[in-house]
């Protein structure tokens, strides 16, 4: 299993180094003081990062997917990979952890770096104690579930309709996270559709001809 | 486990509604040679494809060293080698990358003998699989296969794209895992030179049938191909069974007949024939004659 996820990181390594970069430029945005001239376009400003965020969110890790899959069905990487004492579920496992590490790639140093922050400076507004918690396990679903979208669209397409399709859902879901905000309600409605697109990748990814 | 060590019950394949695989039957025993041969398109690699898992069947079962094709599992695979038509490699990495993969996944790697391989093909480590050249990606797929001590070695035109001499150097190699004690191959060719020299048991697949199913010295006994001239013109019907292939030109018809035997002889001489001489076959000729459109399948003795 090992062997299969190092072949995966390596082969989309580049989205490792893409995670990496998006993290540091995110870490440096908390990091820098906004001056007080800009204090009321504070909220702006937020916004501002909060829809880039969402957008790359979205964008990447759907491509992301996508990549995986379509390289995979490209290259017939899985129909070579099925001649060696390896089952496709396996190659299935290997990329979903690799998709996995790459989001968390991207969330954990934010996560350490709020937590920091929080340590050390009081926020404006009083937050509950599983504020921190919910949001980062909000992000984390919303990146994985547009990963797994990504994953479908890559396997099932061969042209850029249903492609276009996965993308379309994606943004439906990141819209309604955006909507309703972060929280349990969120949380329990991800998991649910992480759950079944799991389930619908296996089949696809089993069943189809090599 | 059963002794089978390749089981094909029933087989139906379909693409797109067309039958591609008509209830094809046929079991390779351990340490066998099996020679499957067939036309462009004549479904070999298919079988092949469904034995690996990778395509499901219509109906039908297949079974490699005693486990369902649709339930292998990494320990079974760990014991197939496989060369593929096409050799599909993973194109983008390099040989060396590839060779680590290869090495790290496998269950049973034999260091000393792919050194060997790649010595004697001379194989270099540093290209790209997609640089190289079609024999060479062949020659790179089959020491992959051969290294890992295949308790079943599947060769889907294995030959296809080598020159003579690294033709022959394979060739030689198949047999030195022949006489590995209990090796059982699955062959499947165009050249059908390549499959008379190691093949112990023959499969001609025609029409999505396996018209021909028996020991390569079992087929070039049962069928024979006979030219009998006769005084005036040949009878319209010479009320002989598997009769394969019939060719009539003026007083001369010449038959391929599977099964022959005195019975046959005796029914023929009742037609008084001028002459009849028996025409030496080759396995290409007996090919030739079995995948005939009009031809009919040759049924067991």
């Amino acid at each position: 299993m090992l062997t299969l996820i190092k072949r995966e990181i390596r082969d989309h390594v580049v989205y490792f180094f893409a995670a990496v970069i998006f993290s540091s430029i995110l870490i440096s945005i908390s990091l820098t003081p906004i001056s007080e001239s800009r204090q009321h376009y504070r909220a702006v400003y937020g916004l501002g990062v909060a829809l880039t965020i969402t957008a790359i969110v979205i964008s990447g890790f759907f491509a992301m997917g996508v990549g995986q899959m379509y390289t995979d069905k490209n290259r017939k990487i899985s129909a070579f990979l099925s001649t060696l004492p390896v089952s496709r579920s396996r190659i299935l496992i290997a990329r979903i952890v690799t998709g996995t590490l790459a989001i968390l790639t991207l969330i954990v140093p934010q996560l350490i770096v709020t937590i920091i922050l929080l340590r050390l400076y009081a926020p404006p507004v009083p937050v509950y104690s599983g504020f921190i918690a919910e949001v980062f396990a909000g992000i984390f679903l919303t990146a994985f579930a547009c990963y797994c979208i990504g994953l479908q669209a890559g396997w099932s397409s061969s042209s850029i309709v249903p492609a276009m399709g996965g993308f379309g859902l994606t943004c439906i879901l990141v819209s309604l996270i955006l909507i309703k905000g972060f929280g349990l309600h969120i949380i329990v409605i991800l998991i649910l559709f992480i759950i079944a697109s799991l389930i619908r990748i296996r089949h696809l990814f089993t069943s189809t001809p090599l | 486990m059963d002794e089978n060590v390749i089981k094909v019950e029933n087989l139906v394949k379909y693409f797109d509604g067309r039958c591609v695989l008509d209830g094809i039957n046929f079991d390779v025993p351990q340490g066998c040679i099996y020679g499957l041969l067939g036309r462009n398109g004549a479904g070999k690699t298919t079988i092949i494809r469904i034995l690996l898992g990778l395509e499901p069947a219509t109906r039908g079962e297949t079974s490699l060293l005693g486990r369902k094709s649709t339930r292998l599992p990494a320990k079974i695979r760990g014991q197939i080698g496989c060369v593929a038509e096409g050799h599909n490699l993973i194109q983008n990495y390099k040989v060396s990358r590839l060779i680590k993969l290869c090495k790290d996944l496998s269950l049973n790697w034999n260091d000393g003998a792919f050194d060997h391989l790649m010595e004697t093909f001379r194989l270099p480590r540093d290209r790209r699989v997609r640089d190289l050249s079609m024999g060479m990606r062949a020659q790179l797929n089959l020491s992959l296969a051969m290294a890992i001590d295949p308790e079943l070695l599947i060769l889907d035109d294995p030959t296809l794209g080598l020159d003579t001499v690294a033709r022959r150097q394979f060739l030689e190699l198949a047999i030195d895992i022949i006489q590995q004690q209990g090796r059982t191959i699955l062959f499947c060719s165009h050249i059908l030179s390549d499959v008379e020299r190691i093949a112990e048991r023959i499969g001609i697949l025609a029409a999505g049938k396996l018209v021909v199913d028996c020991s390569l010295e079992e087929l070039k006994t049962r069928v024979k191909k006979l030219r009998i001239i006769f005084p005036e013109y040949p009878p319209e019907d010479l009320y002989l069974t598997e009769i394969i292939n019939r060719q009539i030109q003026g007083r001369e018809m010449a038959i391929t007949v599977a099964n022959w035997n005195r019975q046959k002889q005796a029914i023929l001489e009742t037609f008084k024939p001028s002459s009849c001489t028996e025409v030496p076959m080759s396995l290409e000729d007996i090919f030739i004659e079995c995948t005939r459109p009009d031809s009919e399948p040759i049924e067991a003795a």
